[in-house]
């Protein structure tokens, strides 16, 4: 691949400027990355990041400024145009078509194919490119049956075949592993051995420092900072993105004093997903769930709210034997589930903040007749709005409108609503900022010290430590050992996740 | 989603109505009553204000069921063949010699099964409605057609066609005092209660409701069983108005419902809509359709221009969108993660 | 034996198999049923009322694989039957070769309407369609004015057309008008496995989203399914005007719900994103199959007909829904198995 000379960046941004009614914008942005090397993108939800990527890949048109491309001034109308300038995006969500085999994913828009197809060769390009990123994958294979990882490797394939000179990655890891992770950081690395820019823009900072040559901060749509990772700290990036200091994790060390047992599970099971999963959660304790994605987790939490109930074991809550078969049935249990999904199961993006709020606790707000009481509902929202420091002017805006964190205080507020005696928690600042994710944690501390009691699932280990009293770790769908607070550190833990050390008995 | 009001103020509300749905229709609506007033003389008469109610009475009774079902992100197709199928049992019932206080009764339970068996294929099943009531809009009228073969069956008792024909109380037809009654009481469940709160959950995204305590399957199995009870009803009036019954009868109302469901500002997505806009909605068809009658124009010409008005209803926002937006892909909705 | 098929035939395969025998079983009831089932005209008689709807059918199918839906197919096959008979009467001496041509051109410009309205209008195709639906009704009900085209108006070679026999397999005599339909059928088969703007197709319709990032332009591989699906439609016109010769403004009333029929039955992807022409083909023979023999069969009367459709068509969505969630079942029982990484990805190289 022919290189561009020195002092030209492959991408300039010049005084890029976006508007939006209401979504973040980008304002007078001037930015610029080199061939061959990786530029981490961080900053808060809403600090413009999602906008500079589409307006790179051709989906949004900047009102001002100018894009370059190797020095040349460039409009990139839609993704077509992008494409042919070298620029392809991968997101956290694969963006692959399930019904097409991995072959024809990587090829489908190749106008280099010709108009017939011609299979074989094909076949025999696709495996030659697998073959270049590393890594072994049956190209004849339907994508609906890939993994995650899998299906990100197709949609890397198919950047590689475009010869592309600028990959975007937003959130790449975001789902993976810990392996799939280091397979990844191992093929970016290759992709910038071959000359490619990668723009990769990620929450988590420690990926940040792992593969970055630089990284910007974007806060407000501006622009804060560009440096070398070299030359910046954890704390300074914080700062910028946030725009003050925050005491990002205090470790927790001593576990709650904690009181009764409100849950008991023993020898819970489901056919092929989760096998002899057995703990006790007390009142105002915190129990996280840690392990790698995939390690049927989230299955548990399914369980215990009746979504997908368990097919083996027993559950007790509050010492009485309880089957939970519906969410509804674990509602009146006093059960609440938070999903680690805001957009497809959280909450009714286009409904109003209130709307969402009184959803599973509606049946208070009724007078006679089946009349919502519209103010009893509405003092409610607003209340909680004050309460958990709900970014927004008043309860009647569509929680589409907010941005990540105040969606995820939305869901806390309706799940608080129902006074639930157990709470489960599904990655609850998964795509949250750091400012947020404080406030988040302190939210969950303060539920516990009421007499909650808290079950926590998170891939974030940071988290894990800072908010736990116990840990259950699993992998494969195997309780690995359970930890006193105390006991544990990011090492054994992680060790028991991976399954490099052997299953423990509970402590 | 920027014609929607979001401020409390009653103010600004007034300003934001006529810059709604509802309020571009009211504007519509007072062209058209107008123009009809301007064109045709006898256009005010009670006569005629009555008559352009009865002759689509039965439509919009169903219009009514139809809001639900749409703003739950369903579609029933079938109900204009659980119209026919009703008129068609009933006249094969009475026919046989039935007493057709009996023979209305049995007919409502067949408009409840029918929507029961949609209902068990889609909420229970899981296949989308969009096919269940297709394949049933075939199959339900195949079933009206087994009942009266080619033939067209009339003779009901005098006060059956008495009911269809006459007011009932002052000049009013019962299927219009029907129409009122049920448009109050379901405009109520809709926007009043926790009921009506569910449905639009439900449109809004299925799993969060479900994820949030609200018993999914059996809100969408009332519904349709409703839809279907509801179309039974309508088919009844049609059989009593036109005192005879075919097995092709209200062959294609459907096409009319969805319309006026559309035209009121129902999210064919779900979720979005409200009694009012499918009222004024309601009256915007029937008066145009009444116009048009009255200055003679075929029945076919006033299908085309449902056609057209079904395809505006939302052709029209997406291009003032278009216009709003200097670059149509923007809209295109692609889930970035971050924001 | 059973799970080994199963895991080497791809589900598409299955799905054909398993209707192929359906189709099997339902030919061996009826000619238990009814006498003279395997005579010539009664094969006759079915293949040339599949040769109608076969070519509706792989348009329908077109569309839903991009996720949409044509339901105005039926009216334009109306449309073409009635102005083209109506262009013949007044022109004679057009030859066969520009009638074909005319009738294709007619169905494109009708199906870039619906095209139009649902890619770059963005009204769901359903509601678009229905519109036409009634629209291109109208039209045609305004325009003929309550005249019927009657096969004495039409140039003799379109009315001899259907007996125009191809050749012969033993008493079963091949109709040019079946051949054109399945030379339709094969024509677009080999282009949805070969063109890869056809693949497109799929493309779009199992995973919009991800068509438009990779630089698909969807909103013309939706608009070119709904004029190739007009385009098919003007097909079916043409052979339904050879067919039957006496044309009146009701030609092709229903005719949307067979093709979809044909189509679901078929095996395509209510969803969009997977189906084959081969199933299309099979699932138009059963509908029309079943339809044919039902009007011979004395034990039910022929006004079961719709009713049978209806329940076919639910069946056959209800037996791919179930399928399909056993095969899901059965992937994730084989994924659970342990996996061990190969060396070179555990390494991170």
């Amino acid at each position: 691949m022919a290189q561009p000379p020195e002092n030209i960046p492959i991408l300039e941004l010049r005084n890029v400027s976006k508007n939006f009614a209401l979504t973040a914008a980008l304002s007078d942005i001037s930015w610029r990355v080199k061939a061959g090397e990786v530029h981490a993108v961080v900053g808060e939800n809403g600090a413009g990041k999602s906008t500079l990527i589409k307006i790179i890949t051709g989906v949004h048109q900047p009102d001002s400024g100018e894009v370059l491309v190797e020095g040349k001034k460039v409009t990139i109308q839609n993704t077509q145009v992008a494409q042919q300038l070298g620029i392809a995006a991968i997101f956290q969500e694969p963006m692959v078509f399930p019904d097409l085999d991995v072959a024809e994913n990587i090829f489908i828009s190749h106008r280099k194919m010709g108009a017939v197809m011609n299979w074989r060769k094909l076949y025999a390009d696709a495996e030659l490119l697998i073959d270049r990123i590393g890594v072994t994958l049956d190209v004849r294979r339907a994508a609906s049956g890939l993994t995650l990882a899998e299906q990100q490797t197709v949609e890397i394939a198919r950047a590689l075949s475009l010869n592309v000179k600028v990959l975007i990655m937003d959130e790449p890891t975001a789902s993976l592993s810990a392996h799939e992770v280091d397979r990844l950081m191992a093929i970016v690395a290759a992709l910038k051995e071959r000359g490619v820019a990668v723009i990769y823009i990620s929450h988590r900072l420690d990926e940040v420092f792992r593969i970055a040559d630089r990284v910007t901060v974007l806060r407000d749509g501006r622009h804060i900072s560009t440096n070398d990772v070299a030359l910046v700290t954890e704390t300074s990036m914080i700062k910028d993105m946030v725009g003050r200091a925050i005491d990002q994790f205090a470790l927790k060390k001593v576990a709650n004093d904690h009181g009764d047992k409100v849950l008991s599970v023993k020898n819970l099971g489901r056919e092929n997903i989760y096998e002899d999963i057995s703990f006790d959660l007390h009142r105002g304790e915190v129990l996280c769930f840690a392990g790698l994605i995939g390690s049927k987790r989230t299955d548990i939490g399914l369980a215990l709210f009746g979504v997908q109930p368990a097919q083996a074991g027993t559950i007790e809550v509050g010492g009485v034997p309880s089957t939970i078969t519906n969410p509804k049935e674990a509602m009146a249990l006093g059960i609440a589930y938070v999903s680690e999904d805001r957009r497809k199961l959280g909450l009714a993006m286009t409904m109003p903040i209130f709307a969402n709020a009184s959803l599973p606790s509606l049946k208070k707000f009724l007078s006679h007749l089946g009349m919502i009481d519209h103010n009893a509902e509405y003092a409610m929202a607003d209340n909680y709005r004050t309460q958990l420091a709900i970014r927004s002017p008043n309860v009647n805006i569509d929680v589409g409108k907010l941005s990540g964190g105040n969606q995820q205080k939305v869901m806390l507020a309706k799940w608080l609503e129902t006074h639930p005696r157990i709470l489960i928690l599904d990655e609850p600042t998964r795509g949250v900022d750091v400012g947020a994710k404080a406030e988040v944690h302190n939210i969950i501390r303060d539920l516990a010290k009421q007499g909650v009691a808290v079950i926590v699932i998170s891939s974030d280990l940071p988290e894990v430590l800072a908010l736990a009293d116990r840990i259950l770790v699993m992998r494969e769908g195997r309780q690995m050992g359970i930890f006193d607070i105390a006991n544990a550190s990011q090492e054994n833990v992680m060790a028991l996740a991976t399954g490099q050390s052997k299953p423990r008995v509970a402590a | 989603m920027m014609l929607k009001s979001e401020t409390q103020s009653w103010k600004t509300a007034t300003f934001f109505f006529f810059k709604s749905w509802e309020g571009l229709l009211v504007i519509i609506l007072a062209i058209i009553l107008s123009a009809n007033m301007f064109l045709v003389p006898q256009f005010l008469t009670l006569q005629n204000q009555i008559n352009l109610f009865q002759l689509s009475n039965e439509k919009i009774i169903v219009a009514l069921a139809m809001t639900f079902i749409i703003i739950s992100a369903e579609i029933d197709l079938s109900v204009a063949s659980v119209m026919g199928l009703s008129a068609c049992a009933f006249a094969y019932l009475v026919q046989g010699g039935m007493p057709a206080g009996v023979a209305i009764v049995i007919c409502l339970f067949v408009g409840a099964a029918a929507g029961a068996i949609n209902a068990f294929w889609i909420a229970y099943i899981g296949i989308p409605s969009l096919v269940v009531t297709l394949a049933m809009l075939i199959g339900f009228r195949g079933l009206a057609r087994v009942l009266l073969e080619d033939k067209g069956i009339g003779n009901f008792p005098e006060w059956v066609n008495a009911l269809g024909r006459d007011g009932f109380i002052g000049p009013f037809p019962l299927a219009f005092i029907v129409f009122v009654i049920l448009l109050i009481i379901f405009g109520i469940t809709l926007h009043r209660t926790g009921f009506g709160r569910q449905v639009y959950v439900i449109g809004n995204n299925a799993d969060v409701a479900r994820y949030s305590g609200v018993n999914v399957v059996r809100i969408r199995s009332i519904l349709f069983i409703m839809s279907g009870t509801v179309s039974a009803l309508a088919g009844l009036f049609y059989a009593a108005r036109l005192a005879s019954v075919r097995g092709d009868a209200a062959n294609g109302f459907e096409l009319d419902i969805i319309t006026m469901v559309l035209l009121g500002g129902v999210s064919i997505f779900g979720g979005k809509g409200s009694m009012l806009g499918v009222l004024l909605s309601i009256l915007i068809v029937l008066n145009l359709r009444n116009g048009m009658a009255l200055e003679n124009i075929t029945g076919h010409i006033q299908t085309a221009v449902i056609g057209i008005l079904l395809i505006s209803s939302v052709l029209i926002p997406n291009l003032i969108e278009n216009l709003r937006i200097s670059n149509p892909t923007k809209k295109k909705t692609i889930s970035v993660s971050g924001e | 034996m059973m799970m080994i098929l199963l895991r080497r035939l791809h589900p598409q395969t299955l799905r054909v198999l398993a209707l192929a025998l359906v189709l099997v079983l339902v030919i061996l009831f009826f000619s238990s049923q009814i006498d003279n089932y395997f005579s010539p005209r009664m094969l006759n008689r079915i293949a040339t009322s599949a040769a109608v709807i076969l070519p509706i059918a792989i348009g329908q199918a077109l569309v839903v694989i991009t996720r949409n839906v044509d339901l105005s197919v039926g009216s334009l096959v109306g449309i073409v039957a009635y102005l083209i008979g109506d262009f013949l009467g007044k022109h004679q001496g057009l030859d066969p070769f520009s009638t074909l041509v005319l009738a294709l051109s007619l169905g494109g410009i009708c199906g870039a309407i619906n095209g139009t309205l649902v890619a770059y209008g963005r009204v769901p195709s359903i509601i678009a369609t229905l519109g036409t639906l009634a629209l291109f009704r109208t039209f045609l009900v305004e325009y003929s004015g309550a005249r019927t085209i009657t096969t004495e108006s039409l140039p003799p070679w379109i009315v001899e057309f259907p007996q125009a026999v191809l050749f012969s397999i033993g008493n079963f005599e091949v109709r040019a008008m079946v051949v054109i339909a399945l030379v339709a059928a094969l024509i677009f088969g080999l282009a949805l496995s070969k063109l890869r703007l056809v693949r497109k197709l799929y493309a779009v319709g199992s995973n919009p989203d991800a068509a438009v990032m990779s630089g698909i332009n969807s909103k013309r591989v939706v608009f070119m399914a709904f004029v190739l699906s007009g385009v098919l439609a003007g097909l079916s016109g043409l052979i339904f005007l050879a067919k039957f010769g006496n044309i009146t403004v009701v030609a092709g009333l229903g005719f949307e719900l067979k093709s979809i029929a044909a189509v679901v039955v078929g095996g395509v992807n209510i969803f969009g994103g997977s189906g084959t022409i081969l199933g299309v083909l099979f699932g138009t023979i059963l509908v029309d199959t079943i339809d044919n023999s039902l009007t011979r069969w004395a034990v039910v009367s022929e006004f079961w007909r719709d009713a049978l459709l209806g329940m076919l068509i639910l069946t056959a969505v209800a037996a791919d829904t179930f399928m399909a969630r056993s095969f899901v079942r059965m992937k994730r029982k084989n994924a659970l198995k342990p996996k061990t990484l190969p060396p070179e990805i555990r390494n991170g190289k």
